[in-house]
């Protein structure tokens, strides 16, 4: 996780030094962090996704200047590509519910958790659905194992087993990948 | 358009960006704006003629002194609102120090003064004009400052639109002072700060439409 945040940094400090190699590296590997992000929060099947994340890679190329080097990189881009999707609300002349403006403006460590959700989303890839599905329900969307059996149509005893053993699988793939 | 087109297409065109670029590029839309400023004062009001002499005088330095820190304070805030991330102002407050010195300075000279004098310092001969004018002068140093933002990305435009005008506003009269020969700190307290009021609130209304990206 560290890493991502790591390299797409060192992308773009090497893009504001002039090197357009590394820029183009950095907007491509933004590429399914925005899709995901947008998909998120928008909804999987809107078709406005992909003009989002064309502006906001505008927005990364030609507001490059605002990027402070000594700032976490993916705080600069989330506060970005949440900017574009309002103001992509505002155009339609949609109104964007006060809740959601509350927890997407005032969450101090909004962009770390998103960042954080992007990650989890992909180690929760790399396992069975199965057991997947069980982390998602427990630890992630916070029901209990009586809840996460009703939803998913298994047997209480069959989802710890799925949590534990995919807990224990992620743990394991952790430290190889560490 | 593909996005992996549009990405090559974007790649082509990565000129070095140096440190510090946005306080560069505020401080260029402010000086483009000010020349303009400077022109409109050289043609239509005329610098004071006594300007050489004030300017060795402690009245014209005490104008400048409050001007220039609220301009250098406002350009400050407006660099931090700039970027996408750094939303929060770490203290408005800041702002408020420029005018209270001046009040004191201010309450100083009322002190001295016998109170026959006080409506006459106040008003001095131009305190019908002198707030329109200021505002007035503040508009080209705003366009410039909307140039500026044209490569920044402000997230808070209603905010980012106010300190921008306050700082249009505060170097508009700044100088304003090459034209102007009131002496008294009350009337630039009053006078002067009500000219910066306006742009910074016309600001504010105009941040969301204009500064939009």
């Amino acid at each position: 996780m560290k890493t991502d945040e790591q390299q797409l940094r060192e992308w773009m400090v090497g893009g504001l030094k002039g090197d357009a190699a590394a820029h183009a590296c950095l907007l491509r590997a933004l590429v399914p962090l925005l899709r995901a992000y947008y998909r998120r929060r928008c909804g999987p099947q809107a078709e406005y996704i992909e003009d989002l994340v064309q502006e906001v890679l505008i927005a990364v190329h030609s507001r490059r200047a605002t990027y402070d080097p000594v700032r976490p990189f993916g705080g600069w881009l989330l506060a970005i590509a949440r900017y574009k999707m309002i103001d992509h609300y505002r155009r339609q002349g949609r109104t964007v519910p006060m809740d959601d403006m509350d927890m997407i403006a005032d969450e101090a460590d909004f962009e770390a958790a998103s960042i954080a959700r992007i990650d989890t989303d992909r180690l929760l890839d790399m396992l069975p659905p199965k057991q997947a599905g069980a982390i998602r329900a427990t630890h992630i969307d916070g029901l209990s194992v009586a809840e996460a059996a009703d939803r998913v149509g298994l047997g209480q005893s069959d989802i710890k087993v799925s949590v534990h053993r995919g807990i224990k699988a992620l743990a394991a793939r952790m430290r190889g990948t560490r | 358009m593909r996005t992996d087109r549009l990405i090559e297409q974007l790649a082509r065109d990565v000129p070095p960006v140096p440190r510090r670029a946005v306080g560069w590029r505020l401080a260029l839309g402010i000086v483009g704006g000010g020349m303009v400023t400077i022109g409109a004062i050289a043609l239509l009001l005329g610098f004071r003629p006594d300007l050489d002499l004030a300017m060795q005088g402690p009245n014209f330095w005490i104008k400048w002194a409050y001007t220039i820190s609220l301009g250098l304070l406002s350009i400050h805030a407006t660099a931090r609102l700039a970027r996408p991330d750094q939303g929060r102002l770490s203290a408005p407050w800041l702002m408020l120090l420029p005018l209270a010195a001046l009040a004191g300075v201010g309450a100083v000279e009322l002190m001295r003064a016998p109170p026959a004098d006080w409506l006459a310092m106040w008003l001095g001969h131009s305190w019908r004009v002198c707030s329109a004018m200021v505002f007035l002068l503040s508009a080209p140093i705003f366009i410039g400052l909307l140039w500026s933002f044209r490569r920044l990305a402000p997230t808070r435009l209603r905010a980012a639109g106010g300190t921008a005008g306050l700082a249009a506003g505060a170097w508009g009269a700044t100088l304003y002072c090459l034209h102007c020969p009131e002496v008294s700190a009350i009337f630039v307290l009053t006078w002067y700060s009500l000219g910066i009021a306006l742009a910074a609130g016309m600001g504010a209304l105009l941040g969301p439409r204009l500064l939009r990206w």
